[in-house]
């Protein structure tokens, strides 16, 4: 990109200095056939073009006697859109994105650009980080195309737009906007579009790059878009009036604006039904409360409070914990140190060591460190219970953050027992309160109490008592679907 | 005078629910029925339904003038009284408000030290306590409701944990019912509005409501929900209590707590303080709220360094509260205060109003 730029001061700025340039590099291909009935040029990238499509779809029409110029060729190549240019910017962004260019004499100022680019891609897959027993097992590859391809599947209406942008100085990254004309609300879509033109970086990687950058808070540990790998779910909330952003060459699918409570949402929810997606739910949402609070609460019990302990429970904790050298804060620090230490070790690891290393730390270190006096085995039952508890969320990132904000509270359990955890929990309640995502508020439909939305919050009520959108999204068209079951029985026998 | 407010910092009238009742429960629910029992004993749970009506008086008083100012108290002084003189009240209206937040963080702050930690320091869980706050009022009116919300919704689970002292009450405590003369009751009165001190804060966020008229009936409701809480409380209190008991009982909430048992958990007071912590957040962050909205209203100064300053002044001032009868003696000051600035001067101040309205449009 550095060679070409538009309105540089360079003297001679034609087509055949920019290939005279492009041969530099070692895997540019520039040749000349002049044996051919009309002698012509070639050139491409060999390592961004599809070898078969040239030798197939192209070098054949051009042995052909009746082409005398590039008109004659663009009729006559069975690819679509042959363009015909001599605008050096769309003639070098082309050749970058896989075109052949095919010049008749090497000194013309123009060429045809003919697409013929590789896609090299994964094979669509199983979901491995939102895997759900039932339902669809496809996930999203690192193809773009490939993915707007699963979600148009699912969507086939004229109505799904799609924007795309080139983001990133270097890694010129395609990212694509999601919606549904006149379901997604217009202000939403308005301001992704902005934070996504307004974009300044050199090199996007991964959909997480784009998803901190556009995020309303970048300073929060909550994750303030939900990414997922599963295009159901994308045709899903597009449905809803939510707004995706898919960027090339990352397997996740960012959608927003988002609540706190859809991050405890699994896809499988809705593919059982409602009596227990809603039990699954709830447990889901406990075991959050409980991972956030349970060492915590027992460090502040511990440390402060042995009066709230029943006598019978008492003699349990006593005996466990009468050998133990250190305080209840510096036991329970260690031990969610461990278990963190742990995680991260096996997340680093190949599949298999990480195995290995899994039952060495949790069963032969847990049980050692227990024998050997250095921790109670009421506390290791509790952080592993705790550790576990946060793996619940089905949006990885979340169960991150759940992780992160529980030593805030352990840190405030040491120094003032309950009423510390209560302080600590009076901050998260204002931060959560004050966050948006896209503009829209976070805690939503807790605050700002909407009950119409609690149909499908901490429970997921039957499909047909949902027949509206979420009034979060605001979405213009607010009735998702009408009109009654077939057969509703008046009364009984009848 | 109007005060506008861009549409985004607007809440939804249904939300003056919250924001009354959250102001109303605060720390003196911990302890007012020893107050109110002194006098009229058995009768204190009459007691709690007058003061509980004449309430609703007042605030019927504040919706009429707020609905004809389109504004809040600020400009109701500014057209009655003047820039100068209206000012002057307003100011002094703001230092209620700020020592009204101090007073409730320090009470509160007491009953940590009594119940729980009894050599801890004031000024660490003031300050800790304060940034949360300034952190929470940084986001907003919006933001501030949010935590009138769910310092009402989270903590509502206490509300069952109150029917465990039935199991040994007597319910022939609640006879003979009507045995204590008016100006016994008049007095008891008196001391039981000072439990539903708090709605007086309306005067300040009231153009914050979208629709600002319809949020009334919300506001009553709120009152009303105030009243059902204490009227449930005083009356398991009484029958729980014997008189002489309860006149000995400081925390008198806190005690029947004492009788909570779970087979995991004994001694429930710690976890109803604990949970007192979100109780009173609301408290200190709208009051704290008003105080420095008052200030940028008055002194066209940033609201964010009014509150800075207003907290700052906070944190200086609780520490030097610092035994029973302090806390005490300013409790007593400033709900002095609020009662007269509630029944005193809200009615003078409804009839000024509208004498100068007539005035001024004759004129």
């Amino acid at each position: 990109m550095k060679w070409f730029r538009k309105g540089s001061k360079q003297e001679d700025l034609s087509l055949y200095n920019l290939i005279q340039h492009f041969t530099k590099s070692g895997d540019f291909i520039h040749f000349h056939n002049p044996q051919s009935p009309k002698p012509y040029w070639i050139s491409y990238y060999g390592s961004l073009v599809d070898a078969e499509i040239v030798h197939r779809d192209i070098l054949p029409y051009l042995q052909d006697p009746n082409i005398s110029g590039y008109e004659d060729f663009q009729s006559a190549v069975p690819i679509e859109k042959v363009e015909i240019t001599s605008d050096l910017e769309t003639i070098q962004k082309k050749m970058l994105a896989g075109s052949v260019l095919i010049q008749f004499s090497e000194n013309d100022n123009k060429g045809a650009l003919v697409r013929a680019e590789m896609n090299k891609a994964r094979e669509v897959s199983i979901p491995e980080e939102e895997f759900s027993v039932v339902g669809p097992k496809e996930s999203f590859v690192e193809s773009l195309t490939t993915n707007l391809n699963l979600i148009r599947k699912r969507l086939p209406i004229p109505q799904l737009a799609i924007r795309e942008f080139t983001v990133g100085t270097l890694s010129q990254t395609r990212v694509a906007v999601l919606f549904i004309e006149e379901i997604a609300n217009e202000e939403n879509i308005n301001t992704v579009l902005q934070r996504i033109g307004d974009l300044k970086y050199h090199q996007i990687l991964d959909s997480s790059y784009i998803a901190q950058m556009i995020s309303d808070n970048e300073n929060s540990p909550f994750p303030q878009l939900i990414d997922t790998e599963r295009p159901d779910r994308v045709a899903g909330v597009l449905a809803e009036g939510s707004i995706v952003i898919l960027v090339d060459g990352s397997p996740h699918a960012l959608i927003g604006p988002t609540t706190l409570v859809k991050f405890f949402a699994a896809l499988e929810d809705y593919f059982i039904n409602w009596q227990l997606a809603s039990a699954l739910r709830v447990i889901r949402l406990f075991s959050v409360s409980f991972s956030i609070l349970v060492t915590p609460v027992y460090v502040a019990v511990l440390t402060y409070h042995y009066e709230l302990i029943p006598r019978d429970l008492m003699a349990t904790l006593v005996s466990s914990r009468s050998l133990i050298p250190l305080p209840p804060f510096l036991e329970a620090v260690i031990l969610e140190l461990t278990i963190e230490l742990l995680r991260e070790a096996g997340a680093r690891l190949p599949t298999k060591v990480g195995q290995t290393i899994g039952i060495v730390g949790g069963i032969v270190i847990g049980t050692a460190s227990v024998e050997a006096g250095l921790t109670s085995n009421v506390l290791l039952i509790i952080v592993a219970l705790a550790a576990l508890a946060s793996f619940t969320t089905p949006v990885y990132k979340m169960g991150n953050s759940i992780r992160l904000i529980r030593f805030p509270f352990l840190l405030l359990a040491e120094l003032w027992g309950l009423i510390g955890i209560a302080l600590a929990f009076a901050f998260l309640m204002g931060h959560l309160l004050r966050l948006t995502s896209f503009g829209r508020p976070y805690m939503e439909p807790i605050y700002p109490p909407r009950l119409e939305d609690l149909k499908d919050a901490f429970i997921r009520l039957p499909f047909k008592m949902q027949p509206k959108r979420p009034i979060e999204l605001q979405s213009p068209d607010t009735i998702m679907f009408s009109g009654k079951k077939a057969q509703e029985m008046n009364d009984i026998d009848e | 005078m109007k005060v506008d407010l861009k549409e985004q910092f607007l809440i939804s009238p249904s939300l003056a629910f919250f924001l009354v009742h959250s102001m109303q429960i605060g720390v003196g629910v911990l302890g007012f029925q020893r107050y109110v029992a002194a006098m009229v004993e058995q009768d204190s749970w009459i007691t709690v339904l007058i003061a509980g009506a004449t309430v609703h008086v007042i605030i019927w008083m504040m919706y009429k003038m707020l609905n004809k100012e389109k504004g809040d108290l600020i400009s109701i002084h500014e057209s009655t009284f003047g820039k100068w003189l209206g000012g002057a009240l307003s100011f002094l209206f703001m230092i209620y408000l700020i020592a009204l937040g101090t007073t409730v963080l320090r009470s509160f702050i007491e009953v940590i030290q009594v119940w729980m930690f009894p050599m801890i320091k004031t000024w660490p869980i003031a300050l800790v306590y304060l940034i949360s706050v300034y952190y929470i009022i940084a986001g907003g009116f919006r933001t501030v409701t949010g935590v009138c919300f769910l310092g009402v919704v989270i903590p509502l689970y206490l509300v069952f944990t109150f029917l465990a002292p039935l199991e040994f009450s007597n319910y022939r405590n609640l006879l003979p019912i009507f045995d204590h003369s008016v100006k016994e009751l008049a007095l008891s009165v008196k001391t039981m509005t000072l439990s539903y001190l708090g709605f007086e804060l309306l005067l300040i966020y009231y153009p914050f409501f979208k629709k600002p008229e319809t949020s009334q009936k919300w506001f009553h409701y709120g009152n009303l929900f105030t009243m059902f809480l204490y009227l449930y409380l005083m009356l398991i209190t009484l029958v729980y209590f014997t008189p002489d008991h309860l006149k000995r009982t400081i925390w008198a909430t806190l005690t029947l707590w004492k009788i909570v048992r779970f087979p995991f958990v004994e001694r429930f007071e710690y976890i109803g303080i604990a949970s007192w912590v979100v109780v009173i957040l609301p408290n200190i962050c709208l009051a704290f709220w008003a105080a420095s909205r008052t200030a940028k209203r008055l002194f066209h100064v940033k609201q964010k360094k009014a509150l800075g300053f207003i907290l700052l002044l906070s944190v200086i001032a609780t520490p030097f509260l610092k035994d029973r009868q302090m806390i005490d003696r300013l409790n007593s000051l400033v709900s002095e205060f609020g009662f007269y600035f509630i029944y005193g001067y809200i009615p003078i101040l409804f009839v000024c109003y509208y004498i100068m309205t007539k005035v001024r449009k004759k004129a």
